[in-house]
């Protein structure tokens, strides 16, 4: 017998995805994947085009399983099942209804092969018609609803037999902006209320931050990181991470003690210590937003700058801001307030602060 | 297994993870979808390749079965009466290829790339051709040009009968089906090249060769090939008009009717085989390069109205169109005439079929009823093969197999297959021997034979059906049979009965493919007019095949209005 593997959480997993590795010839689309997704969660998988994303949720679906490693579900082994014998609703960024079947049949499609009455098959799609606010587009076909709305019906249709895991692929992408926006709200709102643990795929980060429990940020078919919205963006385990999930300044520097850095003749004092020895070259990432320019007054990493071209960004400006004295610009997002307050504008000289808690510093690879 | 502990779940995952391949158990679906693939891969291997075996087989035999080498092909082209068949074939094929694609491509730039009148008119006259067995047309020539015909003057005493004929009766029949590759190439005009060219100033003349013509040369190349193929197999014209000039393919009707010697019957087959063989490449190649041609961002050429253009497509296409209408007409006319050239008043004479040689009107029945059969017996098996070969999970190797045997017919002339099935079928060892001479046989050959393009016709359906379908119904544990016969056959309806009317018209005018496998209680009403023809009985030949025509015609025309209704009722999802 091997050594277990201890897993933490109180509670053992729903989904318990061990080494996953899935080669298409020579090419190696996941390398060794370990995920453990707990009842109930809502879990996304982000990351750039070609990552693995989709290649991951359709070895969980059993569409194209994995080439080794195992899966288990709810604590039974589903590595090697076929399709229909797994437990799970799937939703295609295509929609994927059946397109001469009236809404109500592709809704309760499932439901008469699981032998249900037609008395409970017509119960159980209205009832579903009307947990997506479509109950009376029934008798309509699938052509004459909107994208918003034929996605509303996959997903009532992957609910039909209550699964106990419901995948996503890209729902929202084929969507309009605003339709998109709403839907997002929806399907998290539902997903609460079933409890229904899901997994959904997705390129927009946007989409991940906001309807997640935890991310799974994926490169090149490996795990990045694993976390909370807020651990992913706030503190990225990792350069990639830092720049895939919002806009970031990565400050090339020079460690100078185990606290400070050189930043091209700027020294950014760092929080966190740090067990490199002086002279290793660092990547310091700061998000825009993160730049304070009110209260400086006695904090460290306070610095002179040179405010540049200012674009109205809406609700912000986004600026360059020029560290004097040095060779490092920053880019800075400056609410409106700040702005408006301070009388910042283009060309004048300021003062900010880049915090030493929000620096997240990496090794630079070599 | 009652309860696990994650600990001893993990245990386990760990172990599994040590590198150990997974492989998917296959479902009940799974299972009997291959199944299902294997048993129409079998049938294909028992109608399509053991048939070809068959022939392969006699070609390399001496009289008493023995195995010979080489010999009958040596004695075949020791044979210099035989042997200039070769050499008369090509010719032929060249000319009518060279022909029939110049015509082709003039009326499909007329129909296509100009604003004539009557465009729908002409489209309509110039699918005439495919409603008739290729014998129709060399009738008609006799009619017209032949010793007793009308206008026999127009060839300056040159015979009808002979390289003239067949070239003129191959071009009528080839037209149809090179004029819709044709219009196909040059219906995928990108319009920005064109816009391109009018803003660098070029003649419209300039702008023919540099763009029309290359933007549509691998429709040129594809239909040289398919015409060229078609006039090198084919049997019906020579047959009727071809006198004393011998091509291969009435070589081998005449070696296996006439004297009974199948070996040689066999290695004329084989020879036909080559073209059919490189034609088929060609075309495989030329398709793969033509949709990598046209982006996806291309935009659709609109023409414009040109007074001069459009007058001059006109007058071309009309006499096209007039030379189809002629040869029809004319095959009607003479089959009206109660005896050609002295008494032409109408009459129902030669349509009293029952009172000749030939088989009768039970002829005629016959092949209705084996049309009927192939129409519905083939897209039956079309359909289901062109699905499973889409849907199976995995199986590649099974698949891959399937696709190639259902391609194969394309690369097999239909009196080669024919030949074949004779060797095959009546063999005494084969346990199906039974089903020579009767009606099944010229089912099954018939499906066979026009199998490939049919298929292609449902792959291309069901690509078009979103991929995901199946994965959904399987998601919902609904089993593929209940998916294909609710979604995927009436979301496909359209394109199945596109194939039951193909192979309907085409089994209703085929000769070549069942010319040796009729028997006299199942004669076919084109095997009626070759035999009537053969017999003298010219009239009545032509009025059986203008019984076939208007049936092809009736057929199409109440399959265009049963369309029309049944799609409009049961397609009414389609309508936003
Ligand atoms: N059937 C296949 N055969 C060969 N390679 C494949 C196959 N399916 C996927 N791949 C490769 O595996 C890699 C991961 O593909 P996957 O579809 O999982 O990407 P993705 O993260 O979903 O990207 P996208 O955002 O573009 O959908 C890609 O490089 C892709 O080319
Ligand atoms: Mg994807």
């Amino acid at each position: 017998m091997n050594a277990p593997v201890t897993i933490t959480q109180a509670e053992k997993p729903y989904l318990v995805i061990r080494s996953v590795t899935k080669r298409f010839g020579s090419f190696t689309a996941l390398q060794d994947i370990d995920l453990d997704i707990h009842k109930g969660e809502f879990i996304s998988f982000l990351g750039p085009s070609g990552c693995g994303k989709t290649t991951l949720l359709r070895a969980i679906s059993g569409l194209d399983v994995q080439t080794t490693g195992s899966i288990h579900q709810d604590g039974r082994d589903i590595s090697n099942l076929p399709v229909n014998e797994r437990d799970f609703g799937i939703v295609f960024q295509s929609y994927a209804l059946f397109p001469n079947l009236k809404i109500k049949d592709n809704v309760g499609y499932g439901l008469v092969s699981a032998g249900k009455s037609r008395k409970e098959i017509a119960e159980r799609v209205s009832e579903l018609l009307g947990m997506v606010g479509l109950a009376d587009q029934a008798d309509k076909y699938p052509a004459q609803l909107s994208g918003g709305q034929q996605q509303r019906i996959s997903l009532a249709r992957a609910l039909a037999l209550s699964p106990g895991l419901l995948l996503l692929d890209e729902p929202l992408s084929a969507l309009d902006a605003r339709v998109r926006a709403r839907l997002r709200g929806e399907i998290r709102d539902l997903q609460r209320r079933l409890g229904i643990t899901t997994v959904m795929v997705t390129h927009d980060q946007e989409e991940a931050l906001t309807m997640s429990d935890r991310i799974v940020v994926m490169s090149k078919g490996r795990i990045e990181q694993i976390g909370t919205p807020d651990e992913v963006y706030g503190k990225p385990a990792s350069p990639f991470v830092a720049d895939f999930v919002g806009r970031m300044n990565f400050i090339e520097g020079k460690l100078v003690d185990a606290a400070s850095a050189d930043c091209r003749g700027a020294v950014l004092k760092l929080d966190s210590a740090l067990t490199y020895a002086p002279g290793t070259p660092v990547t310091i990432c700061l998000r825009p937003e993160d730049v304070v320019v009110r209260d400086t007054s006695g904090a460290a990493n306070a610095f002179d700058v040179d405010v540049g071209v200012m674009e109205f960004m809406g609700n912000h400006f986004s600026t360059t801001l020029h560290v004097l004295g040095s060779n490092l610009n920053i880019s800075a997002d400056l609410s409106m307030n700040d702005v408006r307050d301070l009388g910042i504008k283009p060309g004048v000289r300021a003062k900010a602060v880049l915090p030493a808690e929000r620096l997240r510093v990496f090794a630079t690879a070599a | 297994m009652t309860s696990v502990t994650s600990n001893q779940l993990d245990a386990a995952a760990a172990e599994a993870a040590r590198g150990r391949p997974v492989r998917q158990r296959m479902s009940r679906d799974d299972l009997l979808m291959r199944i299902m693939l294997v048993l129409l891969t079998l049938w294909l291997v028992g109608t399509v390749l053991l048939p070809l075996g068959a022939l392969l087989r006699k070609s390399v035999e001496g009289p008493a079965g023995e195995f010979v080498g080489l010999a009958n092909f040596v004695q075949y082209f020791s044979n210099p009466a035989l042997t200039a068949s070769i050499a008369n074939s090509i010719w032929i094929a060249s000319i009518s290829t060279v022909i029939c694609v110049l015509l082709s491509f003039a009326f499909a730039y007329g129909l296509t790339r100009t604003c004539m009148p009557g465009r729908s008119v002409f489209k309509l006259v110039s699918q005439i051709p495919l409603l008739a067995p290729s014998l129709l047309p060399a009738i008609s020539l006799v009619y017209l040009f032949g010793n007793q015909g009308i206008a026999k003057d127009v060839l300056l005493g040159a015979s009808i009968y002979g390289p003239i004929g067949i070239v003129i009766g191959e071009v009528f029949w080839t037209f149809p089906h090179a004029l819709i590759i044709m219009t196909t190439a040059l219906a995928t005009a990108d319009a920005r090249l064109y816009e391109a060219a009018a803003a660098l100033k070029a003649s419209n003349w300039r702008t023919f060769w540099t763009v029309t013509v290359p933007g549509a040369r691998y429709g040129l190349i594809s239909a040289t090939f398919v015409v060229f193929t078609l006039v090198i197999t084919d049997f019906g014209v020579p047959k009727v008009i071809g006198g004393q000039y011998n091509v291969l393919a009435t070589d081998i009707y005449k070696q296996v009717i006439g004297q009974q010697n199948f070996r040689m019957g066999a290695v004329v087959g084989l020879l036909l085989l080559l073209p059919a063989v490189l034609s088929f490449a060609v075309d495989q190649y030329v398709q793969r390069r033509q949709s990598a041609a046209l982006s996806a961002r291309a935009v659709p050429y609109e023409p414009k109205p040109d007074r001069a253009i459009d007058t001059f497509a006109f007058i071309a296409c009309g006499l096209i169109a007039a030379a189809v209408l002629i040869v029809i007409g004319m095959a009607f006319f003479a089959s009206l005439a109660t005896l050609w050239p002295y008494n032409l008043t109408p009459s129902l004479k030669n349509y009293d079929f029952d009172n000749m040689d030939g088989g009768g009107w039970q002829s005629f029945y016959n092949s209705l009823k084996m049309a009927g059969m192939t129409a519905v017996v083939g897209t039956a098996l079309v359909f289901m093969g062109a699905y499973l070969v889409e849907k199976t999970k995995g199986f590649h190797t099974g698949r891959f197999i399937f696709q190639l045997l259902a391609l194969l017919p394309l690369a097999v002339p239909g009196i080669v297959l024919g030949l074949g099935y004779i060797f095959f079928f009546n063999a005494p060892s084969n346990p199906a021997s039974f089903i020579y001479g009767t009606m099944a046989i010229l089912v099954l050959c018939t499906v066979a034979h026009f199998y490939s393009v049919a298929h292609l016709t449902a792959v291309t359906a069901l690509k078009q059906l979103d991929q995901e379908i199946e994965t959904v119904s399987a998601s919902l544990r609904v089993p593929f049979f209940r998916t294909f016969l609710l979604v995927t056959l009436p979301v496909c309806l359209p394109a199945v009965l596109d194939i039951a009317m193909y192979l309907f018209v085409n089994a209703l005018t085929t000769v070549s493919a069942v010319v040796f496998l009729y028997a006299p209680e199942t004669t076919l009403a084109s095997i009626a007019v070759l035999n009537m023809d053969d017999a003298g009985d010219v009239a009545p030949a032509a009025a059986m095949a203008m019984t076939i025509f208007f049936a092809a015609t009736l057929v199409r025309v109440l399959y265009i209005l049963l369309t029309r209704s049944v799609l409009g009722r049961t397609q009414a999802w389609r309508r936003r």
